[in-house]
């Protein structure tokens, strides 16, 4: 028994000392978390990869303005030699875990973007819910802004993407699986948002429209709106009508949306869209509570059916398709090779019909 | 007594994705996945059913006294070893891949060789214990993983970016003719009552097993989750180009107000546990059927002293898993669980039909 006892002992203890060579874990203070990446292509070189990188910097204070950050940035012939080569520029080891944005260049995504995109889904200590979006000018100006209220590396940026921080109906965040799924999807196109640099602040209120290769068309504000509502059912956003010249603007309450794809008798097809939305108003001339709601009703719908037109007509006209109306048509018909087929002739001439029925809950105020 | 049975089948479910059953499944999406899922149901539930009405027969023996009844020694100690050779491989790829797993998302840093050490030495710790041991641990386990494991599962189900209409025009190509690998890899999710094999050693006389429309219902959920979230999360085109499927379902999840923000981290630890169990069972049926090979040998489900043979066996299992490891690659590893799937469905249905034809003469003689 005793003896048993010292044998495995023998066979034990020799294994556990295999292990204490180390196991390569860096701890934290030697490690550089980059919180944010960019990929540009250089203006004088198209061919090879611009990569930035924004590393945070631990400090001691949290308080607005106190967050530091290191950038570096370096050109080289494939992304994957540039991170290397940033890494013989720093003492610590880059981390990508804490990731939250990849930010490409509006100069890559207006050219080709899958290489991009390659490096980003192989990668595996890449999240697959870091943020994706298009930096303009180009990703470099973006990733080397420090915003001055930042209370400590790259909140800013992940807060404003993000749905913990603002919720604007402008931004649309679109996380790296989600844009990668979009980008070899059949049926459905990627859409990615935008971000400027204006003074020391981001500005992220344009949606650019994606086909597989590169970007295609971009939404002003305005559309971003629209296919915020109707994409993702932003609840925090506005409709406006004019009506004698004076802008009413209804704040949303309630919105939800549903299409079906309709065969005509004579073989053409018809998108039917019904929208409802139901708001409190925001902005309005004095008497609207006392005026006939209905006809007010009627105003906007016509004003949003106009717009949602407007916009559906335009990425038709971009060959692109951001709301997956080629993926809800496989999936109400036959799964065969011949439904995609069908759909690649059907959505050129795809015809709109766009109902909107908007109630107005309340005025704010009665007069 | 009940439950103790469908610990198993419930662990053998969950642990599909260890085994690459959701990318085999996913690679034939378009030709016949969803019809060989229905198939495998079928199959799955029929052999559940024969097998439980055999082990019932018998209660208190395990596989090989069964087979001892009916057969030579000659005839029984083949089998036995082959089948403890199916129990191995299975519990192997499990572990492989999950040591291939922490070196890929955890700490890209380690071996794997190192991890998967790490893990054997557990396992062979676990493997060596007492039956009833091993059916404690695996009762624990389960209980404190399974509430955050379904809960993973809601989550995903639920979450506003899963796109439906990407699962739906998946299944949609249901009118496919089934095909022998997706059928196999399907049915293996239905594959837990197995293991009974050995713990039916610990079953009491006249023992009923109740609830089995259980074995069914649980199972094909956990099918249609295994096969559609994923799709759901990347689409019907870029699902297929990842191996780890379920790992990077799981990291397309937040929590964005739990302890740990990204759900990959819980995910891992918990099928972590529930690798550890499953090839701890696993290994510990390996060793019980080879040490049925022995005539000297009496099955002990509570022993006190663990026999030498025990560690001997479970040691040369850890060694093996670890020689493959250093031998063989990802690309290696998928094709070798492939194969064994198809061959585990030929093999559970020989062995469960050969089981219940004897049973069958066995009554019947016993009767007249």
């Amino acid at each position: 028994m005793r003896q048993n006892k010292l044998i495995q002992l023998a066979i034990v203890l020799p294994i556990l000392l295999a292990t204490l060579s180390g196991c390569g874990f860096k701890d934290i203070d030697k490690r550089f978390f980059v919180v944010a990446a960019g990929i540009d292509r250089p203006v004088n070189n198209p061919n090879r990869y611009l990569v930035t990188l924004k590393l945070a910097v631990p400090s001691p204070k949290i308080e607005p303005g106190s967050a530091k950050a290191q950038v570096e940035s370096v050109e080289a012939s494939t992304i994957a030699e540039a991170v290397r080569l940033i890494k013989s520029r720093v003492d610590k080891e880059l981390d990508f875990g804490h990731c939250k944005l990849y930010l490409l260049g509006d100069r890559l995504s207006s050219q080709y973007y899958p290489d991009a995109m390659d490096w980003i889904s192989r990668r595996r200590d890449i999240q697959n819910v870091a943020y994706i979006a298009i930096g303009r000018p180009d990703a470099k100006t973006v990733i080397e802004m420090n915003p001055p209220t930042e209370r400590f590396p790259g909140n800013t940026l992940f807060l404003q993407l993000g749905k913990d921080g603002t919720e604007s109906a402008y931004i649309v965040p679109v996380f790296s699986f989600d844009f990668i799924r979009k980008a070899q999807e059949r049926g459905i196109d990627p859409v990615l948002p935008i971000m400027n640099k204006e003074k020391e602040e981001y500005v992220i209120s344009k949606l650019a429209l994606l086909n597989k290769n590169k970007t295609v068309a971009t939404l002003s504000p305005n559309e971003t709106e629209i296919y915020n509502q109707i994409s993702h059912h932003m609840k925090k956003s506005t409709v406006t009508a004019t009506i004698n010249g004076q802008s009413l603007v209804l704040a949303v309450n309630k919105i939800s949306s549903r299409y079906r794809i309709v065969k005509e008798a004579n073989g053409s097809h018809i998108l039917k869209m019904k929208i409802y939305i139901s708001g409190i108003f925001e902005e309005a001339p004095l008497g609207v509570y006392s005026s006939n709601w209905s006809k007010l009703e009627q105003k906007f719908n016509e004003h949003y059916e106009a717009e949602a037109n407007h916009l559906l007509t335009k990425i038709q006209q971009a060959e692109v398709d951001p709301f997956g109306f080629g993926l809800r048509y496989r999936a109400t018909h036959a799964g065969s090779d011949q439904t995609w087929k069908a759909w690649l002739s059907i959505y050129p001439q795809l015809k709109f019909e766009i109902k909107a029925n908007i109630k107005i809950d309340g005025t704010g105020i009665s007069d | 007594m009940n439950r103790y049975f469908y610990y198993n089948v419930f662990l053998g479910s969950m642990l599909n994705l260890m085994l690459y059953v959701p990318h085999i499944l996913i690679k034939y999406r378009y030709n016949g996945a969803i019809s060989s899922m229905l198939v495998a149901v079928a199959i799955g539930t029929g052999l559940a059913y024969l097998f439980t009405t055999v082990t019932q027969a018998f209660p208190g023996k395990g596989l090989p006294e069964i087979l001892y009844i009916f057969f030579p020694r000659a005839i029984v100690i083949p089998i036995l070893l082959f089948l403890a050779a199916m129990w191995y491989v299975a519990s192997a790829i499990a572990i492989i891949a999950y040591a291939v797993l922490i070196n890929r998302f955890f700490n890209p840093d380690t071996s794997a060789i190192i991890v998967l050490g790490l893990l054997t030495l557990v396992c062979i710790y676990g493997a060596t214990r007492s039956t009833l041991s091993v059916m404690f641990m695996m009762e624990m386990g389960l209980i404190i993983n399974t509430p955050l494991i379904l809960f993973i599962l809601m989550k995903s189900v639920r979450s506003e970016n899963i796109s439906w209409d990407a699962i739906r025009t998946i299944a949609n190509y249901w009118n496919q003719m089934p095909q022998l690998t997706p059928i196999a890899a399907a049915s293996y999710i239905f594959t837990g009552y197995i293991n009974f094999s050995i713990y039916n050693r610990l079953t009491p006389p006249n023992f009923r097993l109740k609830f089995r429309w259980m074995i069914p219902v649980f199972c094909t959920v956990i099918m249609l989750i295994s096969f559609f979230v994923p799709i759901g999360f990347h689409g019907t085109e870029t699902v297929v180009h990842y191996i780890y499927l379920w790992s990077v379902t799981s990291d397309s999840l937040i929590m964005n107000y739990g302890f740990i923000e990204r759900v990959i981290f819980v995910f891992l630890i918990l099928y972590l546990n529930l690798t550890l169990i499953y090839t701890t069972s696993g290994w510990h049926q390996a060793i019980e059927m080879i040490k049925s090979c022995f005539p000297s040998n009496k099955p002990d489900v509570d022993q006190r002293e663990i026999p030498w043979i025990n560690w001997a066996i479970a040691t040369l299992f850890a060694i093996v898993s670890l020689l493959y490891l250093h031998f063989f690659d990802e690309k290696e590893s998928f094709k070798l669980a492939s194969a064994w799937l198809v061959l585990r469905l030929f093999a559970e249905a020989g062995t469960v039909f050969l089981l219940f034809g004897m049973t069958l003469r066995y009554r019947r003689k016993s009767s007249l």
